[in-house]
């Protein structure tokens, strides 16, 4: 765009055109007071606080020149002869701005002393206060004292409640819509509205349930007064009382980067903070809320040991000691194959490290996997090792010249922020493709959607690989050099046409068509995969690989694949090598090692940080048979009932590490000053054992070599499994984890603590200090935006062998003609959830039926069904869907969700039927 | 000057039961929209009525002609919109010709839209105007059945469909993008301009909005030619206004006028209002509705057209003209007029909504002897910081009633003050709650 040379306040400054005179300003560091203006948000031009002067060259009508005053310069006029707001006047060539005038100063005032007329000024009491940008603007800009009568002031009923989540204080509003505009035009949930007009105009939510988003907190942040509180923080503290400490949420693959707000030793809040790269300055209201686990009652304090069927409290020395005592004797009985570990993906990259290096090197068993085993859960196929998105991708930079494909993912439900950045990409032109076998919030975002049948996901990506090939949409050049396998590719397609291959997925093939030619011809392609591609299966994700490859959209930024594997941390977890296919010797995954437990093959576990027996049942049988099992995690969960030893550890917020996100960036998160009883962190944990493991006797191997390239990925880089080294269990701080991640994994190299720590600058459209005037509340990124590691795509040369084929079709049967997927949910009621807010919220379990299937099988909304499958069967309400595809049910994966008593695969076909013995009221 | 022999607008005083579609056809109905369908281009239209002169009629008097050469080249789905929210105190024109020359408003519509090239008009309707709007919609469903509406009309490819939309009672939605944002289903509230409806209008399409009054003007214009209606009115201000007279006269009304009629015979005139009830003496004239700026006694020879009014510091506006008599007291009027701008501020932007606000709390306790001395110099605060600030022109006009009075009668405001025990607070305690 050219660029437009203008002066404010007698500085010349140089911006590109289209610019508005308040985003001029911040560039030349000048401050223009702001209420309804966000950078975020289309300008609105309402609050009229930016009012400044704006002169412009006058224009000879007859010549179109510059009129010329006698002292040579331009003779300037004032812009409609009055004032105009910044926000909504673009500048141009020759303006002159003037922001500190007597004209603009009065109108300033004015415009305070109107917004205070109508204020309840009980900043006293207000949470706002200390950071509200009335208060701060006031102080500037404002009277200092007030000429309206406080007995006229309107008054409205105190707080009202827009949901569980939000109250409104309709006094304070100011009226400036930020939160009508963020609901409408960032969240894409449309659910606040304005009722009435003049001084009774106010701001109402329009859903049932109030205020449905989730992305409701961040309406707070961005709300200019004390109008939007969260009930979660509602009269807790002053905010200058708090002590923010940088974290990252541990909710999801986002990895958004939050502040935990701390009085004293209590967590106050939990605040975005700024990350470009990753979350803007928004976080979803699972992060904001979803924290208050951390200071549950019911954490874990002390160790516990099972004396017979009770576990007991026990001091450190004593488990520990009886763990490594038993484990030695399953080795030594049973073969160091007896052993098994599964640890959660949500766990931190140095407690995962060190847990893979505690079996590979200390205990010498393979056996480490992130899954939990249950007969629903899909395997673990990724694609961001290889292909995952170039170093230096960033979607909030993208637009118009990008083309996502969203494939078998809710992101709403998965990976909640990405719904906010894919709505970005495609308000500033990008391009997005969805395909998904039933309809989620995304469909809102302008996208084109194509819906194919479930389990046929693999045949639209084939058609998209046909149309390339058909329509000779390769990127030749970048096939040429890297990729192999296309003349292969080529013939096992050459039976196939796009039409037949639409045909099998169910899918429009216009539609279709009009993906690939658009996925082939942008500058940047992005695939995302997420829970229902990886329920589809190695096919589709092949096929996907090939996608990207095929178009060249690979190594480089913001182009790849970013798979959404649930966990916040999948990624460190396939990196650290928690992973049966990590290592030189191909180990058990969970699935095999709860056959293992009851064979009797597999005699000792430790299991950390994840609870199978909560979502699969059966497992507690495996655990039961086992002679030793150790569950390590901060609550007494279900499955840490069946241990013989339970250990306590901290939590996110009581520890320091690292954390992977999906997009491979590494970020850091800090200690908080919160009584974590003295637990340690789950690398600490994996150390102690160790070290007692050395003490009685038991030799560390020497690293592991080669990984066989085999497992997860489909060329798995090198992991921590195949280059780790130390063999001293020294490890003081997280740091020294850290340290040896950064020594030892496979691209990590880059992730030292102290390049962790770096914050971009200048951080996106903010000046120092101002702002408070511009951004709400969110924090300032001041301690690190976090490193993303190379995927393998990045380098030039390494090359990749095209695997896609056509697979067979997944079809139902007469006996169960339905098709029963789980759905992700991200309010699943699963143990993050203790304490929150977010209660009320969290979805039981149901399963969701087209409203024809359920009409014909006679089953009303909320009354109760019955499915079967192969292996079992279940009761549970029923929801209905009018927009679901027939035959298709879903059911969302919650707590208590019977998935695992139905399930014989990620796909699984049901009979479904009316139960009729009792009907629940409507949910 | 001399009352028209003949109305161009007001027919119905001329042609009895002009609301009668047979009637109106006898009176060559609809031949002006064959005339263009069957024989001129829409661009001749076009600039007949450029060369007419004709201005709007809703406020503004902006050429009606130019604006419809606005519309970007090309683009499609066009709109026409006739605007008959007609909310402005004091007048109410637009309803006596949607009662009494209903067809004559449909068949200008009808051209305008063939003239721009738009196959949907609306007619956005005030909500109280429920039996109206019924009988418009009567009428066009005759004219429907005639076949001047609808598919093919006159043999000639050319479709057109007219809805009449009601509105829910909001002044606001008489500002052209409010009036836009309530016909797509949303809160009544102006856009941001530019980009200008013509560009950008319903549903982001090019749009034609204007008055009532305006539109009705076009078949006369297209029957008879632009060099007769030029023989009306000014030379800047061609044609007739119907002015809607209220307030003290003897005969209130509407009235139309050659433009350019002295405010004097308006009033005093027996052919128009025949003078002052009580023969009192004149003491305010609002000319163009409450936004537009007072006059007084002194400036009855200023004559009733776009210039001269605006020479004046007032404008045309809407036409509804407004006269008060010595009787009543400026600060009431003052505060009438700005407690309708109150009431009608649609809230979006501060100064409006929040500076009405203020300004009728003042001048509700000055009226009730409770103003203090600070309060002169409070309003001038008030009312400056609103002026030039608001988003849309209702705040803007909320600014004038207050400065009129107190430019005009300051001294009503001082006595007022006096009255309320020398200036001091009294009875009106401050409470802190
Ligand atoms: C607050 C406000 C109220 C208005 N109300 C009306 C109205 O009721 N009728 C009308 O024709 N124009 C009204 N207008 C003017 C319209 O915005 C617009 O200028 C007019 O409809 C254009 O038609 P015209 O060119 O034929 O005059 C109003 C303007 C404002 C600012
Ligand atoms: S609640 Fe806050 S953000 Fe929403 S309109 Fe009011 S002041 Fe603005
Ligand atoms: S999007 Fe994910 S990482 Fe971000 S706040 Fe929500 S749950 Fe946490
Ligand atoms: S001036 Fe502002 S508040 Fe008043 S009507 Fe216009 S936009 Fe609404
Ligand atoms: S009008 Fe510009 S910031 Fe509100």
């Amino acid at each position: 765009m050219p660029n437009v040379t203008l002066v404010i306040d007698g500085q010349t400054v140089t911006v590109p055109a289209g610019t508005n005179i308040v985003d001029a300003a911040r560039i030349a560091g000048i401050a223009i007071p702001v209420f309804c203006y966000h950078p975020k948000l289309k300008p609105v031009g309402m609050c009229r606080m930016c009012l400044v002067e704006v002169w412009t060259p006058k224009i000879d009508p007859a010549t179109r020149q510059a009129v010329i005053g006698e002292d040579g310069r331009p003779v300037m006029t004032l812009m409609m002869g009055k004032l105009q707001p910044g926000c909504v006047t673009s500048v141009s060539d020759g303006m002159e701005v003037r922001t500190t005038t007597d004209r603009v100063r009065f109108a300033q005032k004015g415009q305070l002393e109107f917004l205070l007329t109508s204020h309840p000024l009980d900043c006293p009491v207000c949470d706002k206060g200390g950071e509200c940008p009335l208060q701060n603007l006031t102080m500037q800009f404002g009277p200092s004292t007030s000429r309206f009568d406080y007995a006229d002031k309107i008054h409205f009923e105190k707080p009202i409640r827009l949901g569980d989540l939000i109250y409104l204080d309709r006094e304070r509003c100011i009226l400036c819509s930020r939160c009508v505009r963020f609901q409408d035009d960032i969240a894409g949930d449309p659910v606040l509205g304005f009722d009435n007009r003049g001084r009774t105009w106010e701001i109402i939510s329009k859903s049932d349930p109030p205020f449905d988003s989730k992305f409701s907190g961040n309406t707070t942040d961005i709300c200019p007064v004390g109008a939007l509180t969260t009930a979660d923080f509602r009269f807790k503290a002053r905010v200058w009382e708090l002590r923010p400490t940088p974290s990252i949420c541990p909710h999801c693959p986002v990895g958004c980067n939050i502040s935990l707000d701390m009085r004293y030793d209590r967590l106050m809040r939990v605040m975005p903070r700024e990350n470009d790269y990753v979350n803007e300055i928004w976080i979803c209201d699972k992060g904001r809320f979803g924290m208050r686990f951390i200071e549950s009652p019911e954490r874990l304090r002390q160790p516990l040991i099972r004396k017979g069927d009770t576990l007991t409290p026990a001091t450190w020395d004593e488990a520990i000691a009886l763990i490594a005592e038993k484990l030695i004797a399953i080795r030594t009985h049973a073969g160091a194959a007896a052993l098994g570990g599964l640890a959660s993906p949500d766990l931190p990259n140095e407690d995962l490290y060190l847990f893979q290096k505690l079996f590979r090197q200390v205990l010498r068993s393979p056996n480490l996997d992130f899954c939990t085993g249950a007969p629903g859960e899909p395997a673990i196929i990724d694609l961001g090792a290889t292909l995952g998105v170039g170093k230096g991708t960033n979607l909030s930079n993208l637009g118009a010249g990008t083309s996502v494909l969203v494939v078998g993912a809710d992101p709403e439900e998965e990976a909640p922020l990405y719904v906010l950045r894919l709505r970005g990409i495609a308000a500033r032109g990008g391009d997005l493709t969805i395909i998904n076998p039933y309809p989620t919030k995304l469909d809102r975002t302008p996208a084109r959607v194509i819906r194919p049948r479930a389990g046929a996901e693999a045949f639209v990506a084939l058609a998209l690989l046909k149309t390339l090939i058909e329509e000779e949409l390769i990127a030749a050049d970048f096939v040429t050099r890297r990729v192999q396998g296309f003349d292969e590719l080529k013939m096992r397609l050459r039976n196939h046409s796009v039409a037949s291959l639409c045909d099998a997925a169910g899918a429009p093939e216009d539609v279709v068509r009009s993906a690939a030619y658009a996925f082939a011809k942008a500058d940047n392609g992005i695939i995302i995969y997420g829970r229902v591609a990886l329920a589809s299966g190695a096919d589709l994700i092949d096929a996907l690989a090939d996608l990207a490859l095929l178009t060249g959209h690979v190594g480089r930024p913001n182009n790849g694949v970013i798979p959404l594997i649930p966990g916040a941390n999948a990624r460190g977890a396939l990196d650290m090598g928690v992973h049966p296919g990590a290592g030189k010797k191909r180990g058990l995954t969970a699935r095999e090692m709860w056959a293992a437990a009851r064979e009797g093959r597999l005699r000792g576990m430790i299991i950390a940080g994840m609870d199978p027996v909560r979502d699969n049942p059966a497992a507690a049988e495996a655990l039961d048979a086992l002679e030793f099992l150790v569950v390590q995690d901060i609550f007494l969960t279900e499955t840490a009932q069946h241990a013989d030893v339970v250990l306590p550890t901290a939590s996110i917020a009581g520890r320091e590490g690292t954390l992977t996100n999906a997009e491979r960036r590494v970020q850091r998160f800090r200690q908080a000053r919160i009584p974590e009883f003295n637990t340690p962190a789950g690398w600490d944990v994996a150390q102690r054992i160790a070290r007692a493991l050395i003490a009685l006797g038991v030799k560390p191997t020497a690293p592991d070599g080669q990984g066989d390239g085999r497992g997860a990925s489909r060329t798995l880089a090198k992991t921590a499994a195949t280059t780790a080294s130390s063999d001293q269990w020294d490890y003081a701080v997280a740091g020294d984890v850290a340290d040896e991640i950064a020594a030892t994994v496979h691209g990590y190299a880059d992730t030292t603590y102290e390049s962790l720590g770096l914050t971009r600058k200048p951080q996106w459209g903010r000046q120092p200090n101002e702002a408070i005037f511009y951004d709400g509340t969110s924090y300032e990124n001041t301690e690190g935006v976090g490193v993303q590691i190379a995927a393998e795509a990045d380098n030039p040369k390494a090359t990749f062998t095209l695997r896609a084929r056509v697979p067979p079709l997944f079809a139902t049967n007469d006996a169960y003609p339905y098709t029963l997927l789980a759905a992700p949910r991200a309010y699943d009621g699963r143990a993050w959830s203790r304490d929150s807010k977010l209660l009320p919220r969290m979805v039981t379990p149901h399963l969701i039926l087209n409203a024809d299937d359920a009409t014909a099988l006679g089953i009303a909304p909320g009354g109760l069904v019955q499915i079967a499958s192969e292996v079992g069967c279940a009761v549970l309400p029923a929801q209905i869907d009018r927009n679901l595809p027939r035959g298709l049910a879903l059911m969302p994966d919650v707590d208590g969700a019977p998935l695992s008593r139905v399930q014989t695969g990620p796909l699984t076909r049901i009979a479904i039927m009316a139960h009729i013995s009792e009907t629940v009221g409507t949910r | 000057m001399s009352p028209l022999a003949e109305h161009i607008v007001l027919r119905d005083l001329d042609i009895e039961n002009i609301a009668d579609f047979d009637v109106y056809l006898q009176h060559g109905g609809y031949e002006a929209f064959r005339t263009a369908v069957t024989e001129r281009t829409p661009a001749d239209i076009v600039q007949m009525v450029k060369d007419s002169g004709l201005r709007g009629r809703g406020g503004a008097g902006f050429p009606t002609g130019v604006k419809w050469g606005f519309l970007p080249k090309g683009v499609y789905p066009r709109y026409l919109l006739c605007n008959c929210d007609e909310s402005e105190p004091g007048t109410f024109n637009n309803h006596q010709i949607i009662d009494r020359n209903p067809h004559q408003l449909i068949e200008g519509i009808a051209i305008s839209a063939y003239a721009i090239e738009a196959n949907l008009a609306y007619i956005y309707i005030r909500g109280e105007f429920a039996a109206a709007a019924r009988r418009l919609e009567r009428a066009i469903a005759q004219a429907y059945a005639r076949g001047f509406l609808g598919r093919n009309i006159f043999g000639k490819g050319y479709d057109l469909d007219i809805y009449v939309h009601r509105g829910a009672g909001a002044y606001i939605c008489g500002e052209e993008t409010a009036l836009m944002e309530s016909l797509e289903g949303k809160i009544g509230q102006p856009r941001l301009r530019p980009p200008f409806p013509a560009v950008s209008g319903l549903y982001g399409k090019p749009t034609i909005i204007n008055n009532v009054e305006t539109l009705t003007n076009v078949p006369m214009i297209v029957r008879h030619g632009a060099a007769w209606y030029r023989r009306f009115g000014t030379e800047k201000s061609p044609g007739t206004k119907v002015f809607s007279v209220s307030g003290h006269v003897k005969r209130p009304g509407n009235y139309e006028a050659p433009l350019g009629i002295p405010l004097r015979e308006l009033i005093f005139s027996p052919d128009y209002c025949q003078g002052m009830r009580s023969n009192r003496n004149v003491k305010i004239i609002v000319p163009g509705g409450a936004s537009a700026g007072w006059l007084t006694a002194d400036d009855l020879d200023v004559t009733l057209d776009y210039e001269a009014l605006a020479a004046k510091g007032s404008m045309l506006g809407s036409g509804g003209v407004i006269v008060l008599d010595e009787s009543v007291s400026a600060v009431e009027v003052a505060y009438k007029m700005d407690e309708f701008f109150k009431h009608e501020s649609c809230g979006k932007c501060t100064p409006c909504r929040e500076g009405t606000y203020f300004l009728v709390k003042v001048l509700h306790r000055i009226m009730h002897g409770h103003g203090r001395r600070e309060d002169i110099p409070l309003l001038h605060d008030v009312y400056n910081q609103m002026a030039g600030n608001c988003f849309c022109l209702l705040g803007e006009s909320a600014v004038v009633p207050i400065r009129s009075a107190l430019r005009l009668f300051p001294h009503e405001f001082e006595q007022a003050i006096a009255q309320a025990g020398n200036g001091h607070r009294k009875a009106h305690a401050v409470s802190v709650r």
